[in-house]
């Protein structure tokens, strides 16, 4: 016989579908965060950042807890971390308190189930980023005077390192790479 | 060799999606998996191919140890550029293991499977052969037999390259399913072998003066890249990679194998071989009607079909700059208006198995169909 007797998959198929269920909603592993889309140039193309500050922002805009007084919210995020807005019509109209956009978060860059999330500054100067199930997590941390406009330090900032020194054959080609 | 006309399972495409994680069964709205025909073999036949495999791949490694022993004037002739030498040589001489390759074989029942060409570095449709044909099988025919044990085999090749405790990265392609399929199931095999793995696509690779880096700057040590070594030499890290710093899979030698111009030394190697078509780097050298193939080139760019000087088939791509390779020609067999490839395959040097692809016309192309196999 030349035929395999059994063959199992431990990453694709079923199994690894079972798996990617049961993950938590944290930042993804291969997490990028970023202070403004000029900071995203040394991350991503222009038009994928554009695109991740795009829906980090419409995320912001849908989904950033709202309160009506500005206490609340600071009681939450942290003294000067929130801002008033004008409510919008589905929000009641009149005025409300959110959590002030600081940055962005773009993950799952491999998977083709790339996303982006807002970054706020919270309490005791965190960075945390919504969870699904109206959490936050803490992603790292703002200096101590920060302004809306500093740039925070995410918990998993490394070091620069030179990226992109392969790849630009099969771009130019728009091929796969098998054969 | 026999195409049969078959009935698709119902679901298949739920069932393969869902239970293999084999998401490129249709590429571009184009059927690539096809289960409405497959391919019955007799034994004789099944025998013939695997052994002709056996002794291609003896051949391409004798012919490394020749190229490697006569040096720059065989890298010259094959338009290996001089960054690489050392790195062959010395992967070479280290006796780095390899994992796999796929001979592309004419074969159609009348005669002994002729070379074709042989995908030695990159090679792809090995999920489809490794695990959805089988799968196939095992629900259409489950008492017929199939050349296909590559699975076992790859997992029994990553226990062999000695890794240990070290973690091997898997690089394709950012955003492109067919690759990225394929290394993931390569990286499901490695993971059953009990290695450490981790992804990273090629273009994420990142270089920190010393050495190699993921996205999470964990060091990388062993590297699988399902990216050519001639891309990767010409690109600006390629350097780097050529120190040695990380072990590469597949290894440096490879690039003898990959190159086309292989072809023609192989048969200079072993003229009149039953299982090579005549080939050249001349095409004065071949009589009658031959196929001028690239030096480089990939998934049937850029190839022609000549007949007293006269071009009577060809297809586009932009490949070529290193110049050409020309190969006797031998039609390939036509079964109901579709022209079947063996890929056969070898996994740590040894036959392992096949995957049929065919195409409308004389040339595969990416654009060619997967069909499967059996034999009784």
């Amino acid at each position: 016989m030349k035929k395999s007797t059994s063959i199992r998959l431990v990453l694709l198929g079923s199994a690894s579908m079972l798996l990617a269920g049961c993950g938590d909603d944290g930042p993804p592993k291969d997490a990028r965060f970023f202070s403004s889309i000029e900071k995203c140039s040394s991350i991503a193309t222009e038009a994928e950042c554009r695109e991740a500050v795009a829906a980090a922002e419409r995320t912001h805009a849908a989904e950033a807890p709202r309160f009506t007084r500005k206490e609340e919210c600071e009681a939450e995020f942290g003294p000067e971390n929130c801002a008033k807005q004008t409510a919008s019509a589905s929000d009641g109209g009149g005025s409300l308190f959110m959590p002030l956009l600081m940055g962005y978060m773009m993950g799952n860059m491999l998977s083709g189930n790339r996303y982006s999330q807002p970054v706020w500054r919270g309490t005791n100067n965190q960075a945390v980023m919504p969870g699904k199930g109206g959490g936050f997590f803490g992603v790292g941390s703002f200096g101590s005077n920060a302004t809306s406009t500093s740039a925070f330090r995410p918990a998993t900032q490394v070091a620069q390192v030179p990226r992109g020194g392969f790849g630009s054959t099969a771009t130019s080609y728009r091929t796969s790479a098998g054969s | 060799m026999e195409r049969l006309a078959t009935t698709p399972r119902p679901d298949w495409r739920a069932h393969v999606e869902r239970e293999l994680g084999f998401v490129f069964h249709t590429i571009d709205g184009a059927p690539y998996w096809d289960e409405t025909a497959c391919y019955s073999f007799g034994e004789a036949e099944i025998d013939a191919i695997e052994a002709a495999t056996g002794e291609l791949e003896q051949m391409a490694l004798a012919l490394v140890d020749r190229v490697v022993a006569v040096g720059a004037e065989a890298y010259t002739r094959m338009r290996i550029p001089e960054i690489a030498w050392q790195a062959i040589e010395g992967s070479w001489k280290a006796g780095e293991r390899n994992l796999y390759g796929r001979f592309d074989l004419r074969f159609a029942g009348d005669g002994p499977p002729q070379l074709l060409e042989y995908n030695a570095d990159t090679p792809t449709a090995l999920f489809e052969a490794a695990v959805v044909q089988w799968n196939w099988l095992e629900a259409i025919r489950h008492e017929a037999d199939q050349f296909n044990s590559i699975h076992e085999r790859l997992i029994e090749a990553w226990r062999q390259f000695g890794i240990g405790r070290g973690t091997v990265h898997f690089a394709a392609v950012r955003d492109h399913a067919e690759d990225e399929g394929t290394v993931e199931y390569l990286r499901d095999t490695a993971v059953q072998a009990g290695l450490a793995t981790q992804r990273v696509a090629v273009e994420d690779i990142g270089w920190d003066g010393k050495g190699f880096r993921d996205l999470d700057n964990a060091p990388i040590t062993t590297l699988f890249k399902l990216y050519p070594w001639e891309w990767l030499v010409a690109e600006p890290f390629g350097a780097h990679l050529l120190t040695g710093v990380a072990r590469v899979i597949e290894p440096a030698w490879k690039m003898v194998l990959s190159n086309k111009a292989a072809l023609a030394l192989l048969w200079e190697m072993a003229p009149g071989h039953p299982n090579l078509l005549p080939a050249a780097l001349d095409a004065g050298a071949i009589d009658g009607p031959l196929v001028r193939k690239p030096i480089y080139s990939r998934e049937g760019a850029n190839i022609q079909v000549l007949a007293d000087g006269r071009v009577i088939a060809e297809t586009g791509g932009g490949y070529g700059a290193e110049g050409f390779v020309y190969q006797g020609y031998a039609e390939l067999p036509q079964f109901d208006g579709n022209y079947p490839v063996i890929g056969s395959w070898v996994v740590a040097s040894q036959p392992a198995g096949m995957g049929i692809r065919e195409d409308n016309t004389a040339i595969t192309r990416d654009s060619s169909r997967f069909v499967p196999h059996f034999f009784v």
